[in-house]
This record gives C-alpha cells, sequence and structure tokens, in this order.
C-alpha cells in the first residue's frame, strides 16, 4: 500500500491488472448460465403462434355464428391435460358485444376476450348480457368490468390502482371464413396484462 | 441403578466415547447448558423456538407422506389426512399450532433481545442474521398455509403473488420465476419453498445464528411442547372451505402475524408500498437498530430512546394486528365498504401513535428511574437506623387478584376443553397428551428443585469428603463455571449465572427464595 504512489492518473499496476482480470475470468465463466435462468418461468403458460378459438362445444368460434351479446368461457394456452386447464389462470371470456358497443360488427373489433380471474381475488367473474347489465361482475365481492375495455368500474378491484384495475385481455384476429384466432399473447402489463394482477390500459 | 449406569457398563463407556468424539466437531464451539434450577426461559427464547422448529419439522415431514401438492388434490388430501388417517388430526393440529408458536417464540426472542441490549457488541452478527431469520420464519409460516388451498390459503397465494408482480420493472417476472403462473403451478412451488428451499435457508441461517452457549432446559421444552398439544386440543385446526374460484367466499384473514400487513393492504392504497416498502422498511429499521444505539449500556432503563423506539414499534404491530383482524360486523353494508380501511384515518392512527407511544413510554422510563433513585436512598437510611426490608412483596389484594384470574383462565379453559372434546374425542387425546407432558415438566422441575436443595444441605453439614468431588458422580454438569468468560459483555446470561454460585456461598436463609435469586441475577446491569 505505502508502495503506491499518491499521484494522479498512476497507471494501471500489473497486480491489478491480474486481479481485473481474474474478475472478469470469473464473471465470464458464469455468464452462460444466466441462460438458464429461463428454467423458472412454466412454459405452460406461453404459445408463440397464433390459436384458435376452441368454444366449450369443441367447435372453432366464427364471427358468423357466434351471437351478438353473448359470452362463452374459452381455455387458453390449452394443454390437453385435465387438471391444468381447469386451472382458473387459463379461462378467458370471450365476449362478442352488444350492438350498441359495435358488436354486430362482423370482424375482431366485435369481440373482447378477457382473463376470468377477477382482479381483486381471484374469483372467476363473467359476463351478463341483461339489458341492465352488459357488464362483467364477479360473484365473490361484486368487482363489476366494463366488457369495451375490461376496466374495473364497481366494486373492491375498481378501487385497486393501476395497473389492477384493467383485466388482461387476449389480442384477437378473424380470417377470411371468419374464424377466430388469439394471436400470441404479450405476457408484460403494457402488453395482454398479466393473469391475476392486470394491464396499464392505452388511450 | 448404579450398577447400570456405571461406567464399567459397555454402553455407557461407548456413549461417553461417542460424547468425547464429538469434540472434533462443529460441537466443540457449542456449549449445551442443562441449569439445574429454574431460570427464566426469557434468556433462553431463541433455542425454545428451534425446539418448535424441530417439532415442526418432525410433523411435518409426516405430514408429507400424505399430502399431495396437485391443483385439484391439495385440499382433498389435506382432508384425508384430517379425517381418515389415524392420528392425522394429531400431527396435522401440531404442525399447525407449532408453526404459531415458533413465529410467536421467535417474536418475543427478539424483543426480549431488543429490550435487554444483547444485540451490541459483537452481537451484531447474530441480531441481523436473526432479522432475517425471523422474515424467513414468518414465509416459511406462510407458504405452510397457502398450500391448503382452502379459501384463506388462495386469498394468501393472491396476495402474495399481486405484492410480487407490483414490484417495479422486474416484478412480473420475478413472480413468473419464482411462483410460476396460474395456481397449479402456485400449489406445486409454494410446496418445494415449504418442505425444502425455506428451511435449508433456515437450517444456513441457524448456523449463523447459533450462539457459542446454548440453554437447553427440559422442563421449559417440555412445558412448550404440552403448551402445544393442549392448544391443539382446544382449538383444534379448522380445514377451511376448498377455494371455488365461482363461488363467493367467506370473509376470511390471513394468520394472525399477517393481519398487520393485511390492514395496510386493506387501505387499497398502492400495492408496492404498503405491502412491500412499509413491511420492508420495518425490517430494514430493525436490522439496523444495533449500529444505531449507541447508548453505552444494555438495561432497557439505561437505554431510554431504544425502549421506547421497541414500545413504539410494539404498539404499531399490536393496532395493526387488530386493525387487520377486524372486519365491520354489519352485513348490511356492501363488503367492500366492510374491508377497505380508510386510509386518513388508519395513517393518522398510526402517525398519532408514534408521539403517544413513544413520549409515553420515555415519560415512564424516566419515572421508573427515578422511583428506583428514591428507593435506594430511602433503603439506605433505613439500613442506618437498622431496619431491613425484604424484596419485592406484592400488595396482598394483587396476589388475590392474580390468583382469581388463574382461575378463570383455568375455568375457560376447561369450559374450551369440553366443548372441543364434545366436537371429537381426538381433540381430548391431544389435551391429555399436553397435560401429560405439563406433568412430566413439573415432575422434572421438582425433581431438579429436589436434587438442588440436596445439594445446598449437604454443602452446609461440614462433610469428611470434600463436595467437589461429589458433583461429577452424581450429574456431569461441568460445563456452567465457564461461562461468564464467553461472553464478557452481557455477562448476566442469564442462565449461567445462577449456577455459577452453585456451592460457594450457600445462605440459609437464601434457600427457600431460590428464585428471587435468580431473578436478581438475571438483571443485567447488575454487575
Amino acid at each position: 500500500m505505502s508502495q503506491q504512489p499518491s499521484e494522479k492518473g498512476a497507471k494501471l499496476s500489473r497486480r491489478d491488472f491480474l486481479k481485473l482480470i481474474a474478475a472478469a475470468g470469473t464473471v465470464m465463466s458464469f455468464t452462460p448460465f444466466i441462460d438458464w435462468g429461463k428454467f423458472m418461468p412454466n412454459p405452460a403458460s406461453a404459445k408463440s403462434e397464433r390459436a384458435k378459438v376452441i368454444l366449450p362445444d369443441d367447435t372453432h368460434a366464427n364471427v358468423k355464428t357466434f351471437s351478438i351479446n353473448h359470452s362463452e368461457s374459452i381455455i387458453y394456452p390449452a394443454t390437453g391435460d385435465r387438471v391444468l386447464d381447469a386451472e382458473p389462470f387459463r379461462r378467458w371470456q370471450l365476449i362478442r358485444l352488444p350492438p350498441e358497443y359495435g358488436g354486430d360488427r362482423n370482424d375482431a373489433s366485435a369481440f373482447r376476450a378477457y382473463s376470468m380471474v377477477c382482479l381483486h381475488l381471484w374469483c372467476l367473474w363473467k359476463y351478463w348480457p341483461d339489458e341492465k347489465k352488459k357488464r362483467g361482475e364477479c360473484p365473490c365481492h361484486g368487482s363489476m368490468y366494463d366488457p369495451r375495455t375490461g376496466k374495473a368500474i364497481a366494486g373492491p378491484a375498481a378501487l385497486q390502482a393501476p395497473p389492477s384495475n384493467v383485466l388482461p385481455n387476449l389480442s384477437l384476429e378473424v380470417d377470411a371464413d371468419g374464424f377466430l384466432w388469439i394471436l400470441p399473447a404479450v405476457w408484460n402489463v403494457n402488453g395482454n396484462g398479466i393473469v391475476g394482477y392486470g394491464r396499464f390500459l392505452k388511450q | 441403578m448404579a450398577v447400570s449406569l456405571s461406567n464399567k457398563h459397555g454402553i455407557v463407556r461407548f456413549f461417553k466415547w461417542l460424547w468425547e468424539g464429538l469434540e472434533r466437531t462443529l460441537f466443540l464451539g457449542i456449549k449445551f447448558t442443562t441449569p439445574s434450577r429454574f431460570v427464566s426461559p426469557l434468556g433462553f427464547l431463541g433455542m425454545l423456538t428451534f425446539i418448535t422448529f424441530i417439532i415442526l419439522g418432525i410433523t411435518g415431514a409426516l405430514l408429507m407422506f400424505y399430502y399431495e401438492p396437485i391443483l385439484d388434490r391439495a385440499w382433498d388430501s389435506v382432508e384425508r389426512i384430517n379425517n381418515i388417517i389415524p392420528y392425522g388430526f394429531h400431527i396435522r393440529n401440531l404442525h399447525y399450532h407449532a408453526s404459531n408458536a415458533m413465529v410467536f417464540l421467535a417474536l418475543s426472542h427478539m424483543y426480549y433481545q431488543y429490550f435487554s441490549g444483547r444485540y451490541k457488541i459483537r452481537n451484531e452478527v447474530l441480531w441481523v442474521t436473526g432479522i432475517i431469520l425471523g422474515t424467513v420464519t414468518i414465509l416459511e409460516a406462510f407458504t405452510g398455509y397457502d398450500i391448503l388451498y382452502n379459501e384463506r390459503a388462495e386469498l394468501a397465494i393472491s396476495i402474495a403473488a399481486s405484492l410480487t408482480n407490483s414490484i417495479p420493472i422486474m416484478g412480473p417476472d420475478i413472480r413468473a420465476m419464482m411462483f410460476g403462473a396460474g395456481f397449479a403451478d402456485f400449489v406445486l412451488r409454494f410446496y418445494a419453498l415449504h418442505v425444502f428451499i425455506l428451511p435449508i435457508v433456515m437450517l444456513g441461517l441457524m448456523a449463523v445464528h447459533f450462539p457459542r452457549l446454548l440453554v437447553f432446559d427440559v422442563p421449559m421444552v417440555m412445558a412448550i411442547s404440552g403448551a402445544i398439544f393442549i392448544t391443539g386440543g382446544v382449538f383444534p385446526v379448522e380445514l377451511g372451505t376448498k377455494f371455488e374460484p365461482t363461488s363467493p367466499p367467506g370473509v376470511t384473514v390471513p394468520e394472525w402475524y399477517l393481519t398487520g400487513l393485511y390492514a395496510f393492504l386493506r387501505t387499497q392504497y398502492d400495492k408496492f408500498v404498503t405491502g412491500v416498502l412499509w413491511p420492508g422498511l420495518l425490517i430494514g429499521a430493525l436490522a439496523l437498530i444495533p449500529f444505531m444505539d449507541k447508548y453505552k449500556k444494555f438495561s432497557w432503563k439505561d437505554r431510554p430512546m431504544i425502549t421506547a423506539i421497541g414500545i413504539t414499534s410494539l404498539a404499531q404491530i399490536i393496532v395493526t394486528t387488530y386493525w387487520g383482524f377486524w372486519i365491520d360486523p354489519d352485513i348490511e353494508k356492501a363488503l367492500t365498504e366492510r374491508l377497505v380501511i380508510d386510509p386518513i384515518v388508519f395513517y393518522t392512527v398510526m402517525l398519532l401513535l408514534v408521539p403517544l407511544s413513544f413520549g409515553f413510554s420515555y415519560m415512564m422510563i424516566k419515572i421508573a428511574i427515578h422511583a428506583e433513585h428514591r428507593n435506594k436512598l430511602e433503603e439506605a437510611k433505613r439500613k442506618e437506623k437498622g431496619e431491613t426490608r425484604q424484596g419485592i412483596s406484592l400488595p396482598q389484594n394483587w396476589t388475590w387478584a392474580i390468583l382469581f384470574a388463574l382461575l378463570i383462565f383455568q375455568v375457560y379453559l376447561n369450559i374450551s376443553a369440553y366443548y372441543a372434546g364434545v366436537a371429537g374425542f381426538k381433540n381430548v387425546e391431544l389435551f391429555l397428551a399436553g397435560l401429560v407432558l405439563i406433568t412430566f415438566a413439573g415432575i422434572f422441575h421438582i425433581y431438579r428443585y429436589a436434587v438442588q436443595q440436596a445439594k445446598e444441605a449437604k454443602a452446609e453439614v461440614p462433610s469428611p469428603v470434600p463436595a467437589e468431588k461429589e458433583k461429577p458422580a452424581e450429574k456431569p454438569q461441568p460445563i456452567v463455571i465457564e461461562v461468564p468468560q464467553v461472553v464478557p459483555p452481557a455477562k448476566a446470561v442469564n442462565p449461567t449465572s445462577p449456577p455459577a454460585k452453585v456451592t460457594p456461598n450457600i445462605n440459609p436463609g437464601e434457600v427457600a427464595t431460590n428464585l428471587d435469586v435468580t431473578k436478581a441475577d438475571l438483571r443485567p446491569q447488575e454487575k
């Protein structure tokens, strides 16, 4: 220590250089393992290509047959495993909006798909097409959701700060034959949202 | 007796050899003391926490034989353990109540060490690892009741996941990595955390946290175990209702050690701030307190600021814990209205609590110190006059009041036990087993006391054989005398000091008031 000259801009000593090399080497030898972190998140929650919208009666949802102001519970991403597919986190509510919200159009804009997991305490809400309601309602603590945006409009979920007041959604696509498809989801709060947590509403 | 326990016996010699062999292991650094008379359990609450950890390990391992961490089977397997497997109910109850006991003992241990100032002077590492250990203990208890997959578990899982999600930037990724996505993952991963990862972390921390001196007080260990059995018998743990996402759950609150946090969450203010930042702040402050405590002395009376801070924190913990439990009983109101705590009222109360409890305890400490001084002066005066005063003596009606309260408690306990017994015979078995353990503790204590008395009586009579020679033959407890050198600053580490004066100064008058002697020795500020 005492040998070290205190002058400014002193050259890197040989010993310090070796130490740096050793440190860099240590870091380098462990870098490959960073990618191993991908082991942790369960890949069963992601799908890389578009998926069919399969209705509970095992048919492919079609714009021409799906009635207006109506909803169905769909599974995404489907695994084929009985237990996993019963999982609330894979349940989505496919809604064809009522006519006044544009549900009579024959394209993807007439449809919405929201996670059925209520943002409050994870019960399963569903869409009520009744004339006076036309909104999503949770049976547990009465949170209500606007079918157009997925935003909570009443109940405990509406009190939660963003992003926990807007339901995660799925991006839908309609092909030439009128069949509905789900585009690969981006699971983050600025994309399709996080099931059970929410999403930021894009203006 | 003497024949079978003599050193000539092969097995005894083998165990002796084994015990000596342990000298070469890690155990060399740890000194076990089995106190030969009653010492306050406050000094070895940490050891008692560890005992409950052992109970939890055993019962938990047994539960693993039947529990299935699979989404649609988790609750059903717990129900099977509870209702069908022989003694499954007992094991489950013990596991549950021991977990509560462990959290409670760990908290008491922390506060005792805090108020007695033991965390200072080279004990900082012990303290900080203790704080981490306490946090992990709560996480361990938390993950435990999450995997039941009943309504309360679901509430807890959803809170855990949304709090993790709320961490800025990394939150959702951490959630996906640690807990996975969806209930199937949550149940399985919380199980992995509960039965393996967190216990391993705890064992690692314990290796650092254990001091060199451990007190293993058989009667107290037995009494704690008995208490766990009895609470299991009187207040059998509920199975809860299986979580069905489509049906409205009953109103549930978390376990008592988390309702404080739950009260903050119920204000519906930002989840990260209320659920992660505030508790993080509390844990951080606790971890740093030994470095902020600049007092040279140890006693709580000599550290008024620190003591007042401690009491303030206790007051806040108690108030928030109660508030978290409290739900407006008026079922006419909307559930949201009943559940949400007005943040303005809540935070105002919390803020007001600070100056109130701080000022009050600071004032009380000052008054206590003043009173002590005055008492000392009076004592000196009395001595001049030739009067003597016995130690602290309660006024007689106080004694009656305490006796009466104990009696009421006994009656309450009996009625609860009766109702628990009516609910099912299993509870009575647990209750009785607990009674047996506590009785064992009592008998052991009486035996120990008698042996001590006999020794002192012998020492009084000048015998031809020196007293020192007799001791090792009766009971090998030579360790205790070295202790004061091991921990010089906290010299009065209570369990150790009483045996230190075993033989040399025996005062016939003191024999009967054994307890008072030890208590006086416990006070750290007295040299």
